[in-house]
């Protein structure tokens, strides 16, 4: 199962294998920092991964490289990045497979166009698949697809409404 | 005991060193390959290891889980060789329990824990070889450790003894200087901001005293910085020249 990370809190901790596809620099990398190092002022630079924020400056957290990217008219953000491959954490946009240990995510191996929500306690994981077709709840047990207006049982967990999207 | 001066007349320890002087640091980073972060470092005849793994699930019992930060796990413990005499009990005993406590406080400090919500971090100290200054090397290798692992922190945590005799300070005691039945201080400190991770002082020492040992414990642990900032670039170079970049 292919999944998009949405701008949502992501737990990592609840998947049992994670890989995510390897994001390409463009910016140069060349001053080699340590943690606590005074990387520049939060006037100068946005602060990316790998650093931290204090008192108006930004410190680097990690043992790495410095990587300035300029995105444009907004201030460049600035990072530290290791040596290694993998990042912890997924960032937004990044591809990432997972497989579900609990909860009510389900895993679809075939061609139905599905849309799962799981919510547990204060965590919204947000899966829509390729096709991205979004079903609606019609009760607490059915679920019925927009364009198909197949229906299918499902047990509805009611999303609250600040973690709700558009 | 007879005949044992800490400090002579000219200056010089039970070493040959003076009495600012540091042993001599040594340490790699990235000697266990199947951990995610792993050191070695000796300070003068003190060896100790630190592998560090994480930051992953909470194990063992759920209840330990912070709903907002990281959980850090550290187990302090003494190879059975590493003292003169061979040691009856290396884990479970009270110093080893109270040293684990100690590196846990000292890390959380340090440790950007709010990044890692839900999981624990742990990391396992063990003594090789001690002459003093345990906890001290623990916490030096430790840093390196999570600086290997690449785990975010806000600063190196650097760890020094410090000692009073003749109205001088004592930098990085051994153990014939801490056994002696003197003041012994031990001081973990982030360098760059001053703060203090760690404050612990053994035996009684005049207040007027404090300050000057303080001082001197604390140009100590810049001092070891200093030498641990080097391992770090050194070993950030040789790691970006293997991989080509």
């Amino acid at each position: 199962m292919t999944v998009v990370v949405l701008p949502t809190l992501v737990e990592s901790t609840y998947c049992k294998s994670l890989w995510i596809s390897a994001k390409s620099f463009s910016a140069c990398v060349c001053v080699c920092v340590r943690a606590g190092d005074r990387l520049c002022s939060t006037e100068d630079c946005m602060p990316g991964t790998g650093v931290y924020l204090r008192h108006g400056y930004i410190y680097s957290s990690l043992a790495g490289y410095v990587l300035r990217k300029n995105e444009g008219e907004e201030l460049p953000v600035i990072s530290v990045v290791r040596e290694t491959e993998a990042q912890l954490l997924p960032d937004v946009g990044a591809i990432v497979t997972c497989k579900v240990r609990f909860g009510e995510l389900l895993m679809s191996t075939t061609d139905v166009k599905e849309d799962v929500r799981a919510t547990e306690k204060d965590r919204y994981i947000s899966v829509s698949l390729l096709s991205g077709a979004q079903m609606v709840p019609i009760s607490w047990c059915e679920m019925q697809c927009p364009r198909t207006h197949a229906k299918e049982f499902r047990k509805v967990a009611r999303v609250q409404p600040e973690y709700l999207q558009a | 005991m007879a005949g044992l001066e800490l400090l002579s007349d000219q200056g010089y320890r039970l070493d040959g060193r003076k009495a600012a002087e540091l042993r001599k640091v040594q340490a790699r980073m990235g000697v266990f390959a199947q951990a995610d972060g792993s050191a070695y470092i000796e300070q003068g005849n003190t060896k100790a290891l630190a592998v560090v793994y994480g930051p992953h699930e909470v194990r063992g019992s759920r209840s330990k889980t912070l709903h907002d930060r990281a959980v850090i796990n550290c187990q302090y413990s003494m190879a059975t060789f590493s003292t003169a005499e061979r040691k009856r009990r290396p884990h479970g005993d009270r110093k080893s329990t109270e040293m684990s406590l100690h590196l846990k406080q000292t890390f959380e400090a340090a440790v950007l824990t709010n990044l890692y919500p839900r999981s624990q971090i742990d990391i396992y100290v063990k003594i090789l070889q001690s002459d003093g200054g345990n906890y001290s090397a623990c916490v030096n290798a430790a840093t390196l450790a999570v600086v290997d692992a690449g785990i975010p922190m806000r600063d190196y945590v650097c760890a020094c003894t410090a000692g009073f005799v003749d109205e001088t300070p004592l930098a990085d005691l051994c153990h014939a200087e801490e056994s002696g039945g003197g003041t012994s201080l031990a001081l973990a400190l982030l360098p760059r901001g001053g703060h203090i991770a760690l404050l612990q002082m053994d035996a009684r020492l005049h207040q007027d005293h404090l300050e000057t040992l303080m001082e001197a414990a604390m140009t100590a642990c810049k001092g070891v910085s200093k030498v641990l900032d080097e391992v770090v670039r050194q070993h950030l170079q040789e790691v970006s020249a293997l991989t080509g970049e």
